[in-house]
């Protein structure tokens, strides 16, 4: 066998290693370039196209963008290319390397005979040091379990029984809510509001009957959330602007998109920002704000889920049957306050999956408060028990995220909840929750509520359609129309008309039977509050706050308009003489 | 010596036993096919971390364009920026950081949109529009022949939304709202 | 709700309002014909080749068998290595692998929601089973994380026992945190911190190329550095092997007491003559054993009692435990800082999955509570397995010739290389070269 140049493969194997070193130190460098390089992040070029966006005119710009662009991105693929190159340059290296070790090794049988270890002593010596080991092993782990004596757990235990220790506190402690600097300056005032409130617990039957119902105006939309109220003595005529007709106009101290309700002389509405939850409580005649409750509740997420500005984080509107206030928020808290104020109960229903923010708002039916809660995960239809907040009963719905609100309606034989979402509009039994009947006739972002008069159920939505639903043994499409859809406002029904209100400023008008389209109105303004049929007349605000009446009949018949001076997306409320108009910032009662 | 070797055989029997023992209790919930990794895309949230967690670069994740949900808009929310108001295909209006979705025109006012794997790095912000704006046909979806299918994937890991699972290798996409093969949509 | 997206929606959808679908974007109907791209599908590896897999480990594993016990041919072994390396390493790319098997075994017995593939079950049994016949054949030439530090082992030095003894406790620390970890779905260490799988596969985080490069550096010196004093595979194999019915012989017949292999074993495994007057006094040896009756359990129930202890620190793998914590020092800073802070990945990601963090606490707190059982299993089984190292340096075996540990023994071969004692040789040879090295 030839000997083997073991000098030659010797030289290889330094050669081989150094050239090894050096790939190694060439790509651990180009390794901490291109760990700097994230296309996802490119903060230069996103600020360019800011100032772009702020001049889109500007050609050069545009020109220094796309090239910055292109380059960022060659270099960012290069260096992935350089990487990858080098890395099997490395490799080729190290397997010539260990060939030349190999090599070198190959054939090489020199024998050593070493001073045997005196094993007695060595294996004293190994016992030893495996005793020390241990010993070391030991004192790191009492060291560590020392350091994080049940720290973890005692936080996490301690964090949970704080959740409860919470409730327990809302519970005992009623008077936490804060009262209003005026209610405390205004002592007679808050006598009359006890007074009234302990006359009203004396008499207090568990849910309130029709008739006191009637004289109220406790949701969204007056009774049954169906638009349709009968009050004495609405204004006409008014103007926030110069004033004219006004009773008072107060600020309210955080926004909200829901509308007012009212109960006896007290008008509830809510604000929130994305970490601040609040109810308010005003007097109708004076506009005085009675008090006001910061909801806190355990077990609510500590920050609020992303909405869009035009919802808002307090979009629902608030329902009450006159014994409690109850309000939900876009984090999933629902809550119930007594009428001066003081939490009775509240829970969260988790986290609420709805991109734009939750706005279907509360109704109540008899002792419960019903819950329409279609977000991405797990829609349903749930009813809680007014006095308690625990759920009476909790019906799952296949439905995408809806944004419109029940209406509780009596069809004749029955009363129904009736939800609009796509893909069905659906009826539900307000006792047991068990659905009555659906009808597929809607798609795509649901955010119109339905209507009912007269038998027939009303569903619309952009990009749907216009269905009228006749309801019976089995019920069907009576008739559908694609001409207007709504995005935004809820339609109105009588027994004889249907009138239909566009987001985009159109209202039209059809024969509820037939769904022949009798009239068309374009307004100048679009709509998001909801149409008010009150006395034969519909009060109709648009998005600039200009409230528009006209007649509820056949020919459109303009009777006013009348400006807010603020823009407005709420429905207004109306109590006796009295209209009450949530603005932007503002709250407004006109009245003779 | 004897003794010891009688012993040993004793343990080494002891010890197949106990091996039989063990392999028939693992063959109770055993499984003949293999598993990959796979993101659930109802439940992906667009994090970005599958860029830089996979220990593959690029990762093995890339976004999927099912065509069959997709409306073809010419306002794409997966390929412009929101701010966007020339609808052209200019760098300064694309969302994509590597340019990897290309727009072709079909006829008037539909596009097609196409991924370039190769240039997709898996960062998701298309998703995320499309998500917002459009009908959600881009999905993010572990690629079968890149994923190298470790035992323990990095990603899912160091997935916040813990949308990484194992599947099984004969159904091996997790679409949202697509079940995959045909046109057909889940309901 | 975007203004922009509804005008320009309106213009498009008017015609196609209609069509019925749940769309937010209806799929819209081309009038030219326009032929759909196909849903580009990526089809995993296929199964007929997991299963090629298994048959190229057994067939590997029987070759090394052959090789080693039969033929006792280093040379085999080496290109065996060789070819495992390429087609379990390069090729494969490292997974799966037995050793990290482990982790997939212990969580489909703990985790009944986890089915196991038959071949990951294969994987992890086969080389016990050879191992319990043949000695460790499997580290010898099939397993690719063996043969790359096997191929780069240039100028080996012996370690000293005490060293060698006090690195050997690693393994077991190793082997009960991976099964601890395994167990409770928290993670696989193993594949995390595997040095070599980024060589295999070209492509891994930093550390782990770092941590690679460190054990094939060292490897050149220090043999086998994972292999002995890191694999919990091996760990196994090792106790297995000590039972193993035909272990690799130094010599095939009859030991001549050459001293020729005496420092041919790269990993220091081959145990040397040693007579038998140690342990001459039989009272000292009897008090000895006493105290190992009494260190052992006092070891099992003092690692036990510290394990417990720990709970805490080692439960802080696990995810769930984990992500508790991240929400809990992110209420703590919400309520020191009082203004918003920028939410991190995780924090959102929680939120978005609709658990309350109640739930979350309670769910961390019962898992912590199971890391205490969990804690006191790994200290008490590092209590024994300390106990059994002392034991083991405690006793003195008599022997007469040069044999392999059969524990420590890789099975490799190159010990065979120097015995002058070859099968096929007459005596005169074998004296002839014994005569030589003289």
């Amino acid at each position: 066998m030839k000997p083997l140049n073991k000098d030659f493969w010797k030289k290889i194997v330094y050669f081989a290693a150094i050239f090894a070193i050096f790939i190694s130190i060439l790509l651990i460098i180009n390794y901490i370039q291109y760990s700097k390089l994230d296309p996802v992040n490119a903060k230069l070029i996103e600020n360019l196209v800011q100032r772009l966006n702020e001049d889109p005119n500007n050609e050069a710009l545009r020109e220094e963008i796309r090239t910055i662009d292109l380059l960022s991105r060659k270099a960012y693929f290069t260096s992935q290319w350089q990487i990858k190159m080098g890395g099997y340059l490395l490799l080729l290296t190290v397997i010539l390397l260990v060939i030349a070790m190999q090599m070198t090794l190959f054939g090489k049988k020199e024998v050593e005979f070493l001073e045997k270890e005196d094993t007695f002593f060595a294996q004293a010596k190994a016992r030893k040091w495996i005793i020390y080991s241990a010993i070391g092993i030991l004192f790191v782990g009492f060291i560590s379990a020392f350091l994080s004596h049940q720290q973890l757990n005692n936080n996490f235990l301690a964090e949970n029984t704080n959740f409860s220790k919470t409730k327990k506190e809302e519970k005992e402690n009623n008077f936490k809510t804060e009262l209003a600097d005026e209610e405390l300056a205004d002592s007679a005032f808050s006598d009359t509001i006890t007074v009234q409130t302990d006359s009203l617990n004396i008499k207090l039957s568990p849910f309130p009957t029709n008739k006191e119902i009637a004289e109220n105006y406790p949701n969204f939309r007056g009774i049954g959330g169906n638009g349709i109220i009968y009050k004495k003595n609405i204004p006409t005529k008014w103007n926030g602007q110069t004033n004219q007709n006004i009773l008072w106009k107060v600020k309210i101290p955080l926004q909200g998109y829901n509308s007012p309700i009212i109960w006896g002389n007290f008008v509830f509405v809510s604000g929130a920002n994305d970490s601040k939850r609040e109810i308010y409580c005003y007097e109708i005649n004076t506009g005085k704000l009675i008090w006001k409750h910061q909801v806190k509740i355990s077990g609510s997420p500590s920050t609020s889920p992303k909405v869009t500005p035009d919802t808002g984080h307090a979009a629902p509107s608030l329902a009450t049957d006159g014994r409690r206030v109850y309000a939900i928020f876009s984090n999933g808290d629902i809550l119930a306050v007594d009428m001066n104020g003081n939490q009775i109960w509240g829970r969260n229903l988790g986290v609420l999956g709805n991109h734009y923010g939750h706005s279907s708002s509360l109704i109540l039916f008899q002792d419960k408060v019903i819950v329409q809660y279609d977000q991405k995960q797990e829609a349903k239809v749930m009813a809680l028990n007014t006095l308690t907040g625990k759920t009476i009963w909790n019906t799952p719905r296949k439905v995408k995220i809806s944004w419109a609100s029940p209406i509780v309606v009596n069809t004749g034989k029955q009363t129904e909840i009736i939800l609009a979402a796509d893909p069905f509009i659906a009826s539900y039994n307000p006792y047991t929750g068990k659905e009555n009947w659906k009808i597929d006739c809607i798609f795509g972002e649901v955010g119109p509520s339905p209507a009912y008069a007269d038998g027939i159920v009303f569903a619309t939505n952009e990009y749907a359609n216009l269905s009228a639903l006749k309801l019976g043994e089995k019920p069907e499409i009576l008739w559908q129309s694609d001409e207007y859809m709504s995005e935004v406002p809820s339609p109105i029904a009588t027994k004889d008309y249907l009138f239909l209100v566009t987001s985009y400023g159109l209202v039209a008008c059809y024969g509820a039977k037939d769904g022949k389209k009798l009239w068309e109105h374009e307004f100048s303004n679009g709509f998001y509050g909801s149409p008010m049929l009150v006395n034969n007349s519909i009060y109709l605000i648009d998005i600039k706050g200009i409230t528009h009446i006209f007649r509820a009949s056949d020919k459109f018949n303009l009777i006013a308009s009348n400006p807010l001076g603020e823009n407005s997306t709420c429905t207004p409320a109306f109590s006796d003489g009295k209209i009450l108009i949530r603005g932007k910032e503002n709250l407004y009662c006109f009245g003779k | 010596m004897e003794r010891r070797e009688f012993v040993n055989k004793g343990i080494r029997l002891s010890l197949l036993l106990s091996l039989a023992g063990l392999t028939g209790s693992l063959l109770q919930n055993t499984f003949s096919d293999d598993y990959v990794w796979q993101i659930d895309a109802n439940k992906c949230t667009q994090c970005g971390r599958c860029v830089t967690s996979c220990i593959l670069t690029p990762s093995a994740v890339k976004v999927v364009h099912i065509h069959d949900m997709c409306g073809y808009c010419d306002l794409c929310g997966g390929y412009f920026k929101p701010e966007t108001k020339n609808l052209t295909t200019g760098a300064e209006n694309q969302l994509c950081p590597t340019n990897a979705i290309t727009r072709t025109y079909i006829e008037d006012p539909f596009f097609e949109y196409n991924i370039n794997e190769d240039l997709c790095i898996g960062c998701g912000k298309c998703v995320a529009g499309c998500d917002a704006f459009g009908n959600g046909s881009l999905q993010l979806q572990v690629r079968h022949e890149i994923c190298v299918n470790c035992n323990q994937c990095a990603i899912a890991t160091d997935c916040p939304a813990d949308a990484f699972k194992r599947v099984p290798a004969n159904k091996p996409n997790l679409f949202k709202g697509f079940s995959g093969e045909g046109a057909d949509f889940k309901t | 709700m975007n203004k922009l997206f509804i005008y320009i929606f309106l213009l498009l959808n008017l015609v196609l309002l209609n069509s019925v679908s749940g769309q937010r974007f209806p799929k819209p109907e081309f009038e030219k014909g326009h032929t759909q791209p196909e849903l580009h599908q990526s089809p995993p590896r296929m199964l007929v080749l997991e299963y090629v897999d298994v048959i190229v480990l057994i067939v590997a594993l029987s070759i090394a068998s052959y090789l080693i016990i039969k033929k006792r041919s280093r040379r085999g072994i080496f290109w065996l290595s060789v070819f495992s390396l390429l087609y379990f390493g390069f090729y494969r790319e490292g997974c799966v692998c037995s050793i990290g098997a482990i982790q997939n075994v212990t969580l489909a017995l703990f985790n009944p929601n986890y089915n196991i593939p038959i071949t990951t079950i294969l994987f992890f049994i086969l080389p016990l089973i050879y191992t319990l016949f043949y000695g460790r054949t499997f580290c010898s030439g099939v397993c690719p994380l063996g043969a790359i530090q096997d191929l780069i082992v240039f100028k080996p030095i012996e370690l000293k026992k005490w060293t060698q003894a006090v690195l050997r406790i690693i393994p077991y620390i190793y082997l009960s945190l991976s099964v601890l970890y395994a167990a409770t779905a928290s993670d696989f260490i193993i594949c995390k911190y595997d040095p070599f799988v980024g060589f295999f596969r070209l492509d891994a985080k930093f550390y782990m190329f770092l941590l690679g490069g460190g054990f094939l550096i060292s490897g050149m010196f220090i043999a086998r550095p994972y292999c002995r004093f890191f694999c919990p595979y091996g760990l196994i194999l090792n106790w297995l092997s000590r039972f193993s019915k035909y272990h690799m012989q130094i010599t095939p017949t009859t030991c001549i007491q050459c001293r020729l292999c005496e420092n041919s074993c790269p990993f220091d495994a081959i145990d040397k003559p040693e007579e038998l007057n140690i342990q001459t006094d039989k009272i000292v040896l009897i008090r000895k054993y006493l105290l190992l009756i009494l260190i052992i359990p006092s070891l099992i129930f003092i690692g036990g009692y510290t394990g417990r202890q720990m709970n805490n620190v080692l439960a802080k793998v696990n995810p769930t435990v984990q992500l508790a914590e991240e929400i809990f020092r992110y209420n703590i800073k919400i309520k020191n800082q009082k203004n918003k802070l920028p939410e991190n990945i995780e924090v959102e990601g929680f939120k978005a999955s609709g658990k309350t963090e109640k739930q979350l606490f309670t769910e961390a707190s019962v898992i912590i509570e199971k890391f205490k059982t969990g804690g006191m299993l790994v200290g008490g089984f590092l209590g024994l397995a300390i106990g059994l190292m002392l034991a083991n340096l405690s006793v003195y075996k008599y022997r007469k010739n040069y044999t392999p540990n059969k524990g420590e023994c890789f099975s490799c071969g190159r010990c065979i290389n120097f015995c002058p004692i070859k099968i096929e040789n007459n005596i005169k040879i074998i004296i002839k070269k014994y005569e030589a090295t003289q």
